[in-house]
């Protein structure tokens, strides 16, 4: 230890610098080991995508060397300038130093509105939107589902999705869209504020009651056949995660197939009420009418099902039995819509029914 | 004593000690009871929160099958720690502060000051109440409408409503709270204590009530609209009868924009006096110091839509360019705090350890909030849990760690006694690696999609690990909290005697007796900078190298 108390030992200096440059490395090896990638958003897959992760490179660029010159003048400081016994006297004074303050004032204004502006040229692109997009969805957000409108050129809608989430077994459901053209999605909600984040899309936007939010997106030719998860970001209720869907990318001939296929079953003629006994449920204000129904045991039978409920809000009466097994998958139906659903004989026995958007909405059912 | 069996008429005006803290206008006890307040809901805040993480840590629903309960944990965790623990516990430690540091004997309005203390238990109570009423609020602690209006999908019952009324009384605090503060920094300062010789801690103080006074009427109307919406027909924010869901928003952030300033800029202070006195160096620019407060509370109040850049409602070139811009003045409060420990003399005690992970920390949520200010970044990290980062680095890396070096600097003085620097330092080891385990993975999992406010995720959706790691983090930072109990149950029967100036202070709460005898001073030192006491000790030596 130096017998001077104002002039501090060489060797503090030295170890304080060895822990800053150690600590330095290891923030690097963090990042060539690839471990430091899981900071890093997960692959674009659309045009604005990679727009934006290149903007994200540059601010996390910045990021991280602020980071590393503070977070190193700090622990150098705390290491090189801890008192010592021999510290009696005071150390100098320093009260300020107009030239460094002009300094970080000036710098970071300079880098500050430099990202500013990259920021603003970037959202200029990935912000804006066509007059004339090669394809039109209309995606309406209600508690707690989305469904997907396809519309032609001139706004009129030609096919509705109400099955959000792709099913890998049955290849059906999802929003399909081709690769390599331009997609305008329009928002709608019926009741509360939703959100449609697509995490790969790097891109999210408020589906907001009472505005109609516009954004466009064109997926990477080559991510063709994928197929990305999407869920609502804006809480919304009880139901709110359960709001998920998926972005199905295909070939452009393969999105035409799928679009006529999905026409098709939109115009079919509804399905006729079957055989035998038949009920009528409705669903209105997100309860059903009835919260207890019987059936004959062993016997097909029907429901008339009405959903009473503003568009955008989507039912259906879905059968589970006593250990929670469903045995009555229904597809969902829009508000001021009605279906014939037809249900296979059932054991004699205490079912559920409800209803698979809304958890609230449950009755008995039983079958004697 | 015989004194006192010989003086009957003074027993009919001595009471209880109970009685006395219940009554008493004494801005030293109103502030310590200020801060047991705040730290008994941080404590039931931070449950709340265990009780999401716990949920949290693997995929699949384990304890909160019914998922509103979940959305009631998280709404509660989040309005109890703003509302009832941060902004009245950084109240408090200015409550019993500013006086002293301005040589007065009290607040200007020290009834005002009783009532402004004795409303928070009060909302506090409120809001938990809500949970005997058929279940709290569950619509976020920002409680955006539609959401938050009456309808079987969003909120009925009267837990929203209870909401409404306790954020509206905690509100009035507040507001009688800042008033109260302004009046006594302009009119009762000591002699020769101009505004330039105050020290930091009073200087954010005084920024933060001018927030708080400006800021605070604007979300009470939104909160009254909401009420009137809800109880009373209104349509103020229903879409669908000529409303508008986004004026709430508007209206809300006005408020909760300047209300994180309001979170931040006293802790800022509480870093801005620890830092000098245990470097034993005058603050670095401490000019410079004041004007950046001031900057970042006028920027404050023009950034607030930067929580709506995915509304499609905003003018987003504005609020982004302001947003970037608030970085400067803090950036300018960093780089000043860093040059005060450069060449000084660091004493490692609590306080300053703790001074220490407020600026380490909070330079994360800085930069963090950077690239939010990015409109594009924004996209994509907008209600994902990289927000929950970013805000958890601000208010816990930064207010929180801000808070315990108050509590750790101060509590000599409230008590007359020390904390135990050993305990401080394993509170501020297990706090520091917990808080980090927690909320730095959060950042993984924003970016990785994970939005905001979910109860349950899949399990192939690659975020089971840093979600187990951020509830094994949460547990760490809980049991953080047993040592510091512990800590200051023992230092108050047997610890370490203070006496008046334990710490080598600077500032004019040193220069009277721990605890401080009503009304404060029997005489003041001579003021003639920002370091009176430093003064008093040093003569002007400690000028020499101006």
């Amino acid at each position: 230890m130096s017998s001077t108390p104002r002039k501090r030992p060489a060797p503090d200096a030295l170890v304080a610098g060895i822990v800053v440059v150690i600590l330095i490395a290891l923030v690097a090896a963090v990042f060539l080991s690839g471990a430091g990638s899981t900071l890093y958003p997960p692959d674009a897959v659309t045009s604005e995508a990679r727009e934006i992760r290149g903007l994200y490179d540059i601010v996390f660029a910045f990021a991280v060397a602020i980071f590393l010159v503070v977070e190193a003048l700090i622990v150098w400081s705390v290491l090189r300038y801890r008192r010592r016994p021999t510290d009696v006297e005071l150390p100098v004074q320093t009260h300020g130093n107009n030239l460094v303050e002009v300094i970080w004032t000036v710098v970071p204004t300079a880098i500050v509105l430099f990202l500013f502006v990259i920021s603003w040229n970037t959202l200029n692109n990935v912000d804006a939107v066509s007059n004339e997009p090669d394809v039109r969805v209309h995606a309406i957000a209600g508690q707690f589902a989305w469904q997907f409108e396809y519309l032609d050129e001139s706004g009129n809608k030609v096919a509705t999705q109400l099955a959000p989430a792709y099913d890998a077994e049955t290849g059906v459901g999802g929003m399909a869209v081709p690769v390599g053209r331009s997609i305008q999605v329009t928002l709608d909600s019926p009741d509360v504020i939703h959100a449609f984040y697509v995490p790969r899309f790097l891109f999210k936007r408020d589906v907001v009651p009472g505005q109609t939010n516009r954004f466009e997106f064109t997926v990477d030719e080559d991510e063709a056949g994928q197929v990305f998860r999407g869920q609502c970001a804006e809480l919304c209720g009880t139901g709110h995660r359960q709001m998920l869907f998926n972005v199905i990318a295909l070939s452009p001939a393969d999105y035409e197939t799928w679009l006529a296929a999905l026409v098709e079953r939109s115009n079919a003629t509804p399905a006729p009420l079957p055989s035998g006994p038949v009920l009528n449920v409705t669903a209105k204000n997100i309860a059903f009418d009835t919260t207890a129904v019987e059936v004959p045991a062993d016997a097909p039978f029907g429901i008339a099902f009405s959903n009473d409920d503003p568009p955008g809000i989507l039912h259906d009466v879905d059968i589970r039995d006593a250990g929670g097994t469903v045995v009555a998958n229904q597809d969902t139906i829009d508000g001021g819509t009605s279906a014939n659903y037809s249900y296979g004989p059932l054991a004699a026995a205490q079912y559920t029914f409800f209803c698979s958007i809304h958890a609230n909405m449950t009755g008995t059912l039983t079958a004697k | 004593m015989a004194t006192h069996a010989l003086s009957p008429a003074a027993q009919a005006y001595s009471r209880g000690t109970l009685y006395d803290w219940l009554t008493t206008t004494d801005h030293k006890k109103i502030g310590i009871m200020y801060v047991i307040n705040s730290f008994i809901f941080f404590l039931v805040g931070g449950v709340l929160a265990l009780v999401v993480r716990t949920e949290l840590a693997q995929p699949g629903l384990q304890y909160l099958t019914n998922e509103h309960v979940y959305n009631e944990m998280f709404t509660m965790h989040a309005t109890l720690m703003i509302f009832v623990f941060v902004i009245p516990m950084l109240a408090g430690l200015g409550n019993y502060a500013v006086p002293l540091m301005i040589g007065a004997p009290d607040m200007a309005f020290p009834r005002i000051n009783a009532l402004s203390l004795w409303m928070l238990p009060l909302g506090g109570l409120l809001l938990i109440s809500s949970f005997f009423t058929g279940g709290s609020a569950a619509a976020g602690w920002t409680s955006y409408p539609p959401l938050s209006a009456e309808g079987p999908l969003n909120s009925p019952g009267a837990g929203q409503d209870l909401w409404i009324v306790a954020l509206v009384l905690i509100g009035t605090s507040s507001i009688l709270g800042g008033i109260n503060f302004l009046v006594t920094i302009f009119k009762m300062r000591a002699p020769g204590m101009t505004l330039f010789r105050m020290p930091i801690m009073v200087w954010t103080i005084l920024v933060t009530s001018v927030l708080v006074v400006m800021a605070t009427p604007v979300i009470t109307s939104a909160l009254v609209m909401l009420f009137i919406d809800r109880n009373y027909g209104g349509h103020f924010f229903d879409p669908f009868q000529g409303g508008s869901a986004v004026l709430y928003q508007n209206i809300f952030w006005f408020y909760s924009h300047p209300a994180v300033y309001v979170m931040v800029l006293p802790a800022m202070g509480v870093v801005s006096e620890v830092l000098p006195v245990f470097s034993r160096k005058p603050l670095f620019g401490y000019k410079a110091f004041i004007f950046a407060t001031a900057g970042i509370g006028a920027l404050g109040f023009s950034v607030w839509a930067h929580h709506m850049f995915t509304t499609g409602a905003v003018f987003l070139p504005f609020f982004s360019l302001l947003t970037f811009l608030i970085a400067v003045p803090t950036g300018v409060k960093m780089f000043n705090w860093v040059f005060t420990l450069f060449r000084g003399q660091l004493t490692f005690s609590t306080p300053l350890v703790f001074a220490l992970g407020f600026l380490t920390m909070f330079l994360i949520g800085g930069i963090n909030g950077a690239f939010s200010a990015s409109v594009p970044v924004d996209f994509a990290l907008h209600d994902t849990y990289w927000v929950v980062a970013h805000l958890h680095y601000v208010l816990f890396g930064g207010s929180v760690f801000g808070i315990f070096a108050g509590i750790y600097y101060w509590f000599p003085k409230w008590t007359g006694r020390m904390l135990n620097e050993g305990l401080g330092h394993l509170q501020f080891w297990l706090m520091f690696i917990g808080f980090n385990l927690t909320f730095f993975p959060m950042h993984m999992l924003g970016i990785q999609g994970m939005p905001r406010r979910i109860a349950d995720y899949a399990s192939d959706a690659g975020w089971n690990d840093w979600n187990l790691a951020a509830t094994i983090g949460g547990f760490l930072i809980a049991s953080s909290m047993l040592p510091f109990i512990w800590n200051v149950f023992i230092s108050l029967r047997n610890g370490k005697v203070a006496g008046d100036d334990p710490w080598e202070g600077n500032t004019l709460e040193w220069a009277t007796t721990s605890p401080p005898p009503p009304y404060n001073f029997d005489h003041l030192p001579e003021i003639r900078s920002e370091r009176p006491l430093f003064d008093a000790r040093h003569g002007h030596a400690g000028h020499a190298g101006h």
